[in-house]
């Protein structure tokens, strides 16, 4: 038992405490020890890989139309306009940020698990006893959860890329994938993927409950896009003209619009406003998650 | 867009950065020599300074948890001091986990203060170097191995992660290391939930029901460590309510029903505090004959076997008495108040569901 009071590695330990970067380590162990997030790598590696597929099959359509309804002409022109140096890269950028979409869903609920697990698999009594200052854990899951969004942006960006340059060179067009318009497209995604994995972090500091998030979490994202119609609806009956622009306070719109190049939809806003918006809800959602978490019980 | 996010981003950095460095300032104080801080860990016999004793110390001081209108814990007060095993008793429901988890800082009390060493928990400066806890068997993630549960726990901490090898040893997991927490029984789960108690090698240590799902020998494994941490200067508070274990096991108790004090004290002054009499039970093929010798004082009550429990008589006066009737004995066993009689006494008719 004298084992007890001898350790060699807390006699050979340094400085030892809670930091900043070790508790945001020990977040990264946490998701690496265990399969789900590993999982959500895979799922989201697939998904990538099959709309990197449907991308690439309507590009190669665009380049060379087969005859179909339209007139040749019709069709010769689309090709050119398609092979001209814009329409190039128009096509690069559009496959190297393709599956972007579905990619925002795996940062969002992959966010949002990070904090619920802890209550759903009962180690939240441990992680607040080791660590009692909660703000500090939550901001550390806050810095994984962003990590895991820039993680998912960099692995499908290098699998876009080597698919687009693969794609293009098979295609006999060439395009610069370091171009600004696909840089720009590349680095507002990383925001967009780096957003939504703290804005699943939020929603599940919130709600706490790990079902109630992944299904608030897809709620949220899947019913965004019916805010469209519902403002559509409004502005038919109200005719009110900021209707048509009103659905980008919906978070999934917000980050569409935050990351075309063009105007996301008809009326649609500049791309800042859904910047701001996307921003505004996820810094919203982290101060109420930090806040709840500092003021709940852990039973 | 941009910049706003990088001044979110670097906002926050930052304010973790000063907490982090405001931690550090504070070990720079304690190691200085202003006060006994870890560094200076001297466990290694039974004598403990005075210093180390109020360090350990664990008071709780009108402590009082509400739900909804419904006191889990009432206005309760203890105070738990090093070098011995305190045993925290109750029927279920009585409020001990809430109890716990206020001293904890998981559980936000509605009046009163827990501290440790004078110190609320959440104010400690590397808690789990301080104290160690072992909350309850199923913390820990099912699909994570015993060894990741304990590394993630030692990265928080800033502790080395070799130091979870070290008390996986001492737990007597470090076979079972790699398996994941789904694989291990009820008892390897309370191993596991030890070996993390112990990683900051603390002075003090709260278990709640630690000794729940062991087999024999593990309950003599937990006996025997708990013993020697205690032996070796540290406070051990240990939830229960398995009598018999804590009889065997504690120094001191204390005793709660309906989260409110039934006792404190030690093993001893709880059981001698009782007004459940001590009685001899005795077997005799003539008990009215020896009803009629014994004289007024004495009570005879039939057991159901064919035994009668005497009480008002001790058993020299009962055997002096047989003699000089000529009554025939045939047992004669002085049964005293036992911890569980003291315990069934003290929380009678407080139930466990409110």
């Amino acid at each position: 038992m004298t084992a007890l009071l001898d350790s060699a590695a807390l006699d050979q330990a340094g400085d030892t405490g809670t930091t900043p970067i070790r508790l945001v380590r020990a977040e990264f162990m946490k998701l690496r020890s265990t399969s789900a997030g590993w999982a959500f790598l895979a799922g989201f590696i697939v998904f990538t890989a099959m709309a990197l597929a449907i991308s690439g099959f309507g590009s190669h359509h665009e380049l060379y139309p087969e005859p179909g309804l339209a007139s040749r002409a019709q069709e010769l022109a689309q090709a050119a306009q398609a092979h001209s140096p814009a329409g190039v890269a128009a096509i690069a950028a559009g496959m190297m940020t393709s599956g972007q979409r579905i990619g925002f869903i795996f940062a969002l609920l992959l966010g949002a698990l990070v904090l619920t697990s802890e209550f759903a698999n009962q180690t939240a009594a441990v992680t607040f006893v080791t660590v009692p200052r909660r703000t500090t854990v939550v901001m550390a899951k806050v810095a994984a959860a962003a990590c895991c969004g820039g993680l998912f942006w960099l692995v499908g960006t290098v699998i876009a890329a080597v698919t687009t340059t693969l794609f293009l060179y098979s295609q006999h067009v060439s395009a610069s994938l370091a171009g600004w318009a696909v840089t720009r497209s590349v680095l507002l995604n990383l925001l967009a993927f780096v957003a939504w994995g703290i804005f699943g972090l939020g929603l599940g500091a919130v709600l706490r409950n790990q079902m109630a998030s992944v299904i608030g979490a897809l709620a949220v994202y899947a019913g965004s896009f019916g805010a469209e119609l519902v403002f559509t609806a409004l502005y038919n009956l109200f005719h009110q003209g900021w209707m048509l622009g009103a659905p980008v306070i919906a978070p999934a719109v917000a980050s569409e619009v935050m990351i075309t190049s063009g105007p996301a939809f008809p009326y649609a806003p500049p791309g800042w406003v859904g910047g701001v918006i996307m921003i505004g809800y996820t810094v919203a959602l982290v101060a109420g998650g930090i806040a709840l978490t500092n003021r709940r019980d852990v039973i | 867009m941009v910049v706003l996010l990088a001044v979110v981003v670097i906002g926050g950095l930052v304010l973790l950065a000063r907490r982090g460095r405001g931690g550090t300032r504070t070990d720079r104080a304690r190691t200085d020599g202003t006060g006994p801080g870890l560094d200076d860990r001297p466990f290694g016999g039974r004598r403990v300074s005075p210093a180390l004793m109020s360090q350990g110390r664990i008071d709780v001081r009108g402590l009082t948890k509400e739900y909804r209108g419904v006191r889990a814990v009432d206005d309760l007060s203890f105070t738990v001091e090093p070098g011995r095993v305190t045993g925290f008793l109750g029927p279920n429901g009585a409020g001990k986990t809430t109890t716990l988890r206020m001293l904890l800082d998981l559980v936000e009390p509605t009046a009163g203060t827990a501290t440790i060493g004078g110190v609320r928990y959440a104010d400690l400066d590397q808690p789990i170097r301080r104290v160690g806890a072992v909350l309850e068997a199923g913390a820990a993630h099912k699909d994570r191995t015993g060894r990741d549960h304990l590394r993630i726990v030692c990265q928080s901490a800033g502790i080395p992660l070799a130091r979870a090898d070290e008390v996986l040893e001492l737990v007597g997991l470090g076979v079972a290391a790699k398996r994941t927490f789904r694989g291990y029984s009820l008892g390897m789960r309370q191993r596991l939930g030890v070996a993390a108690a112990l990683l900051g090698d603390p002075q003090v240590l709260i278990l709640d029901e630690p000794a729940n799902g062991l087999d024999p020998e593990g309950i003599r494994w937990m006996r025997d460590l708990l013993r020697t941490l205690a032996a070796q200067g540290r406070t051990v508070l240990v939830s229960s309510h398995l009598l018999g274990e804590m009889a065997q096991l504690a120094d001191d108790l204390v005793i709660v029903a309906a989260g409110r004090l039934a006792a404190q004290g030690t093993v001893a002054s709880v059981i001698g505090s009782m007004t459940y009499p001590s009685r001899t039970l005795v077997r005799t093929p003539e008990p009215e004959k020896l009803a009629a010798v014994l004289g007024r004082g004495a009570v005879i009550t039939p057991g159901g076997d064919g035994g009668a429990y005497v009480t008002g008589a001790d058993a020299a006066a009962i055997g002096d008495a047989a003699l000089r009737a000529g009554v025939a004995i045939h047992q004669l066993v002085t049964q005293l108040p036992d911890l569980e009689a003291a315990f069934l006494e003290l929380t009678a008719g407080k139930a466990a569901i409110r």
